[in-house]
């Protein structure tokens, strides 16, 4: 122990909220760089279609961000997507109607979150394992419920609902508004939002504290499968089908939008707005790339690029301090 | 069977007497901090040479620019008459510079013998030698008379073996200069009497060694010099045979023995918990009465059922028969969750392990216990929150700069404050501490005892786990004395004197104790 080295070292006095505020810097910078670099970025229709781009992932990294700060991770997030979208649909499509079928589709999110944490804390499986299961059978189990088809959704309304915008931002960046403010609350001035904290740092000393350890991890794979549950809603209404192998690979972009946002993959580090910033930073190299006519294998190099860069600049200062 | 282990460690040739190594104005300043000022001191080849001070006084920053681990601000080092740089610790062990640090910083799943050889593999056309490693190593252990097999996994040995381990493996590697840091704070005396065998027997072959303890009898049964460090200030060097415990005492913390030990007496009130004929793992048959405002202290060897007794009383492990009774009423303690909810609070021994959550705020792993209380419904009362943090803080007086601090940036002592202070807001009633002060200076031990007086006169009662026969000794109103897995005897305040209390944990065995020659 570096006792007297550390002694008097200054606290990083609300550290999450500057290192905030350098991404959005940074997000803001790129916003700069692509409205000076190409005509089409600035332009209404641009950022309304790069707001729904980035909203998605958002989401799924505000759920994946709490697993990831009780030291778990949640690989499955992608395939509940996928199968989500295949649940609303058939719903959907057998009249029962949207609200119930948004309701329905939402509780399997949560099911399969609870199902997580009976692994977890009851069958005592790693994270990385249990996940990474359910995430093959999960696209299995939707391929043999499609038979491998794609399900078109035949009810306009809910399509609509987010190509549409409300006073002049488009519905589903609101939907991370929706998800985003109730997240921030729980996890920065509930109680159970400190639990999620003192699990992901030190599990033994938050029981003998008399925190409910197995709770908070059902909770927090609970969260993450909500939220991939209602992106799977929000997606289906976006394309107009349910398939069961959309939004492959989302997990590892969610993951990396949390990991650029400021989540320690160690735990007891993380945000809320962090991993959103970091999921629209994604968003936005993305888009930019697109319009510069930068081919499509070089922004997932630019994207690998991008985490390692930021992630070793952010460690860099925490050491540094 | 020295022999073998003679040709695997083969003494250093130096003359005893001969100055090995000399600090000249040695100084090391971190932004903010003077942690060690220009220290000069000079090591003889062959003495074992005890440096002590409280928490914070500056060994460890001494240590890590012997070991090469931190680069030092200004001053020379003169290692066998030349300068050297020591700016890694590659470096500090080529010349034969070696530390055993109090925590053991091994592999826990590697067995014994790839540790002792951890780095320098013995192999054959790549491939690892594993059985010659396992004969070698056990040979080594065997040389150093621990009883200990070398082909198990080193995680399934206590701690205090794995130390000893940790010790024998700086042995093989022609070290000279070795560094002891709190090696016995976590040792049973047995344990600790084998590790002074083994450095008295390396400072016969020459090996000088700085021996870091909070100890004082250690430090005069093994030292030939003592170094006193204050504030970072090196305050004075003594021969050991021409000083005595109270000086060096006053040297270290300006302030006199009889102040450590603070005890008050309470007038024991309503019974908090019994236990009748309690069993299960590890110990049975245990009847034990924790009244208010008293300490009962359990007394025994590491292993002797201690501590299996208390997690049993804490819920942690299932009882297998007796009976608990809270406030005399029989209770089922199932879980921790039924423990606290009791109104019992436990401190486990492993701070780093168990009881903080290092890498979050000091205010948060003090209000850990009781963020039910400072929030309404769901949500958390700012205010309150920082209030809590900063009064206990106050309270508790912990050496922080901010509630925001992390926990991993204070003294072992102050966060081991914060692991007993987190409860005195929780308001339980019945407090277990499990070697309270383990690693912990002079200083912040008065202190926590004054913790444990303000607890009792709250009306709480105290079960006090100690290996540290003083410290349950000067405390405890009731005296228990374990012995594998049975309760032996009971003494009241005073009642009985050291050699007898020991006797009693050790009885199979009369063997001499070390420490009593």
């Amino acid at each position: 122990m570096s006792t007297e080295a550390i002694a008097a070292e200054r606290p990083k006095r609300n550290y999450n909220a500057l290192f905030g505020l350098t991404l959005l810097a940074l997000l803001v910078l790129l916003w700069v760089i692509l409205s000076l670099a190409t005509t089409s970025f600035a332009s209404a229709n641009n950022i309304s279609n790069l707001l729904r781009q980035g909203s998605m992932i958002a989401i799924l990294a505000v759920g994946q961000t709490f697993v990831i700060i009780t030291g778990g991770i949640d690989l499955s997030v992608g395939a509940v997507v996928g199968f989500s979208t295949v649940i609303a649909a058939m719903l959907i499509n057998a009249g029962v109607p949207v609200f119930a079928a948004i309701l329905i589709t939402l509780l399997v999110g949560v099911a399969i979150g609870l199902f997580h944490g009976f692994g977890i804390v009851k069958m005592g499986l790693p994270p990385f394992i249990i996940t990474l299961a359910t995430l093959t059978s999960l696209r299995g189990i939707g391929l043999l419920m499609t038979n491998g088809n794609s399900i078109s959704i035949n009810n306009d309304a809910f399509q609509e609902f987010s190509r549409n915008s409300f006073v002049g931002i488009p519905n589903l960046f609101w939907m991370v508004i929706l998800v985003g403010i109730p997240a921030y609350i729980f996890l920065h001035h509930s109680r159970w939002g400190r639990y999620l904290f003192s699990v992901g740092s030190n599990a033994e000393a938050s029981r003998l504290s008399g925190v409910n350890v197995p709770r908070t991890i059902y909770m927090a794979y609970t969260l993450s499968g909500l939220c991939a549950a209602f992106v799977g809603v929000l997606l289906a209404s976006r394309i107009g089908i349910g398939n069961p192998t959309q939004a492959e690979g989302w997990e590892l972009q969610a993951i990396a939008s949390s990991v650029i946002g400021g989540t320690s993959l160690f735990g007891a580090v993380g945000s809320v707005h962090g991993p959103l910033l970091g999921a629209f930073i994604l968003a936005t190299i993305n888009n930019g790339a697109n319009l510069l006519n930068v081919n499509a294998f070089w922004q997932r190099i630019i994207t690998g690029l991008l985490i390692i860069v930021i992630v070793y600049f952010d460690g860099l200062r925490r050491r540094g301090k | 069977m020295t022999s073998t282990a003679q040709e695997l460690h083969p003494a250093p040739t130096l003359q005893p007497g001969r100055t090995i190594l000399e600090l000249n104005g040695l100084e090391k300043r971190y932004p903010g901090t003077h942690a060690l000022k220009p220290v000069h001191l000079a090591f003889k080849a062959g003495e074992i040479h005890a440096i002590v001070g409280e928490n914070g006084a500056g060994k460890s920053t001494l240590i890590k620019l012997l070991t090469g681990v931190m680069p030092r601000t200004s001053g020379e080092v003169i290692w066998e008459g030349k300068p050297a740089a020591l700016a890694t610790p590659h470096e500090a062990m080529a010349l034969g510079i070696n530390a055993v640090h109090q925590e053991v910083v091994l592999c826990r799943h590697l067995t014994v013998a790839a540790n002792m050889f951890l780095g320098e593999e013995e192999s054959r056309f790549g491939l690892l030698q594993q059985r010659t490693m396992v004969k070698d190593a056990q040979k080594i252990i065997n040389g150093l008379g621990f009883d200990l097999p070398a082909h198990v996994v080193l995680g399934d040995l206590t701690i205090g073996q794995q130390q000893l381990i940790a010790a024998a493996r700086a042995t093989v590697r022609g070290t000279k200069f070795l560094i002891f840091d709190e090696p016995t704070a976590y040792l049973t005396r047995k344990e600790a009497d084998q590790l002074f065998k083994l450095i008295r027997r390396l400072k016969g072959e020459g090996v000088t060694i700085i021996y870091i303890s909070h100890r004082m009898e250690e430090v005069f049964e093994l030292a030939d010099r003592v170094s006193v460090l204050r504030d970072g200030t090196l305050v004075g060097t003594r021969n050991i045979a021409e000083t005595n415990e109270p000086e060096l005492v006053k040297l270290m913390i300006n302030r006199s023995i009889e102040q450590i030990y603070h005890k008050e007496h309470f007038t024991p009130g309503a019974t908090i918990v019994e236990t009748r004929n309690l069993s299960g793992k590890g110990f049975e048959n245990v009847s034990v009465t924790v009244r208010a405002g008293e300490i009962v202290g359990l007394y025994g060897l590491i292993g002797a059922g201690r501590s299996e007794f208390v997690t049993t009383l804490y819920g942690r492990h299932r009882k297998s028969a007796g009976q608990i009774l809270w406030e005399g009423k029989e209770v089922q303690v199932n879980s921790e969750h039924d423990a606290i909810r009791l109104g019992m609070a436990l401190a486990p021994e492993s701070r780093r392990d168990q009881g903080l959550c290092l890498n979050l705020p000091v205010g948060m792993n003090l209000n850990l216990p009781i963020y039910k209380r400072i929030s309404s419904n769901m949500l958390i009362s700012g205010a309150k929150e920082k209030a809590e943090a900063d009064r206990q803080i106050a309270d508790l007086r912990i050496k922080t700069p901010t509630r925001n601090a992390l926990a991993s940036s204070l003294s072992g002592g102050n966060q081991q404050k914060i692991v007993i202070g987190k409860w005195l807001a929780h308001g339980a009633k019945l407090f277990i501490f499990d070697e309270p002060t383990v690693g912990v200076d002079v200083g912040t031990k008065a202190e926590i005892y004054r913790l444990f007086s303000a607890l009792l006169s709250k009306g709480a009662g105290i079960i006090l786990i100690s290996s540290y026969l003083p410290e349950v000794y000067e405390l405890a109103d009731t005296l228990h004395v374990f012995r594998r897995g049975k309760l032996v005897a009971t003494h009241g305040f005073r009642t009985a004197d050291h050699e007898e209390i020991l006797t009693q944990a050790l009885a199979e065995k009369q063997e001499k104790q070390g420490g009593q020659t």
